[in-house]
């Protein structure tokens, strides 16, 4: 008997409250169907890598869905004017929704993190070396615009 | 040089996590997958155990989908879930054209078939083990060294992990790999008693990873947690570079991440000792294993 008298004050109190409110027209809100909530919009996955140069200036390559050669020779998408960098020293590759490096048979070698690598899935803010070359991999998810 | 002597050993980490997989956004980068290792030498595969890391790579190599099949060989350190669990999910066990054969400690009470068997008995998976349609052997390791196509595979019995776990030396073309997990070195290294038995086994490791192009070792506690973990049959990091750079390793690989170790966790241990452990350990390279990542040895 007492819980019941103590709900009904409740919900006296919730109905004076829910009265109230609609007097000012901020607590009532329109209903949408959930169809509308199917709607999804398209997204983009983007990748780059940021070369550092000399002075900290910067250059910042996106990265496609394709292939992308590193090296010395004017065939490579990225070139780099070094005698310590193979002329194809490197490759990034999207595969599998996931970038990887992978070493080309260079001469000094791929560095990832500092590790000497042959291949590597890439990952967020990995800083790849390629002869003395920095260079910062970034990647993100953004809405494709329409 | 000889074509051979040119030939690279690639070392791929297909898992590097310890315990339990642990998928999700923060553990990425160095991956959430159980153990699995590959170490390819020309045309001859060996595959470190079997834990969930093994999927993606029987998915690569169905992916290559080689004209005459693949010979792979899987050594398994020991048979608790975390280095098993991948197998039911391994492609080329279903594929005609694959032969493999699988190895593992002979000191066991069950024979290696019938404990792999159970993995997929129907109580635990609904495929059983007779509907791998590759030619599977299973052998259980003798003393004499394994040779195959050019490498050789040398193993020891590591004794301070419940029921016990097997290590690997792998040598070719005047390198070594050396795969060993899931092992307690604090208890052989740091015992209370320093006793006869503790200094043999010392010896004995020390020898067996003396030189190592690459060791890929247990490390899945900081020195802070080993304190609560102790007799649960894994190294602290700590141990592990000291033991490592006493064997005079060049590359380290700290392998069997705790669950708990995000990529954070572990790229902020790497930031505030990183300094210290390339002053203490002049000489070895020291990262910790990733997932995707492949090195030549």
């Amino acid at each position: 008997m007492t819980k019941e008298t103590e709900k009904t004050v409740w919900r006296d109190k919730a109905d004076k409250e829910s009265a109230r409110d609609n007097e000012f027209g901020y607590s009532t809100t329109a209903e949408l169907s959930r169809k509308a909530f199917r709607g999804e919009l398209p997204i983009k996955q983007r990748a780059c890598l940021e070369i550092i140069g000399a002075g900290g200036k910067s250059k910042v390559i996106e990265l496609g869905q394709g292939e992308l050669t590193i090296g010395r020779s004017p065939g490579c998408a990225i070139q780099l004017r070094r005698s310590i960098v193979s002329r194809s020293h490197a490759q990034v590759t999207f595969r599998n929704e996931e970038y990887h490096l992978e070493d080309l048979g260079s001469t000094n070698g791929t560095y990832v993190n500092g590790i000497k690598v042959e291949r590597c899935i890439l990952r967020n803010n990995d800083q790849i070396d390629i002869g003395g070359v920095k260079m910062l991999f970034s990647e993100q998810k953004s809405l494709q615009k329409l | 040089m000889s074509p051979a002597s040119q030939a690279k050993t690639l070392v791929t980490f297909w898992g590097t996590r310890g315990s339990i997989s642990t998928p999700g956004r923060t553990t990425e980068k160095y991956g959430g997958n159980t153990p699995c290792v590959g170490v390819r030498y020309q045309d001859t595969h060996l595959i470190f155990d079997a834990g969930t890391g093994i999927r993606n790579l029987g998915l690569e190599l169905t992916e290559e989908n080689t004209p005459e099949g693949c010979s792979l060989h899987l050594f398994l350190s020991h048979t608790h879930w975390d280095h098993i669990q991948g197998l039911p999910f391994f492609q080329p066990a279903y594929r005609k054209d694959t032969n493999l054969t699988i190895y593992g400690s002979p000191r066991k009470e069950r024979f290696l078939a019938s404990i792999l068997e159970g993995l997929m008995d129907f109580e635990y998976f609904p495929v059983g083990m007779s509907s791998f349609s590759a030619d599977i052997t299973i052998r259980e390791i003798s003393r004499a060294p394994i040779e195959l196509g050019g490498l050789r595979v040398d193993w020891q019995e590591q004794v301070y992990h419940p029921g016990g776990s097997v290590r690997y030396r792998v040598s070719a073309n005047r390198k070594k790999i050396i795969y060993a997990t899931d092992v307690e070195l604090n208890h052989i290294f740091q015992p209370a008693g320093s006793s006869q038995e503790h200094k043999a086994l010392a010896q004995d490791y020390l020898e067996f990873i003396s030189r190592a192009d690459l060791l890929i070792a247990d490390g899945q506690y900081t020195d802070e947690e080993y304190g609560g973990k102790v007799g649960w049959g894994h190294t602290s990091i700590e141990l592990l570079l000291d033991v490592a750079a006493q064997a005079q390793v060049k590359q380290l690989a700290v392998f069997h991440h705790d669950p708990q170790h995000s990529d954070t966790f572990l790229d902020e241990l790497w930031m505030r000792n990183r300094s210290r452990y390339h002053a203490a350990h002049k000489e070895m390279d020291i990262f910790w294993a990733r997932e995707g990542l492949t090195l030549a040895v």
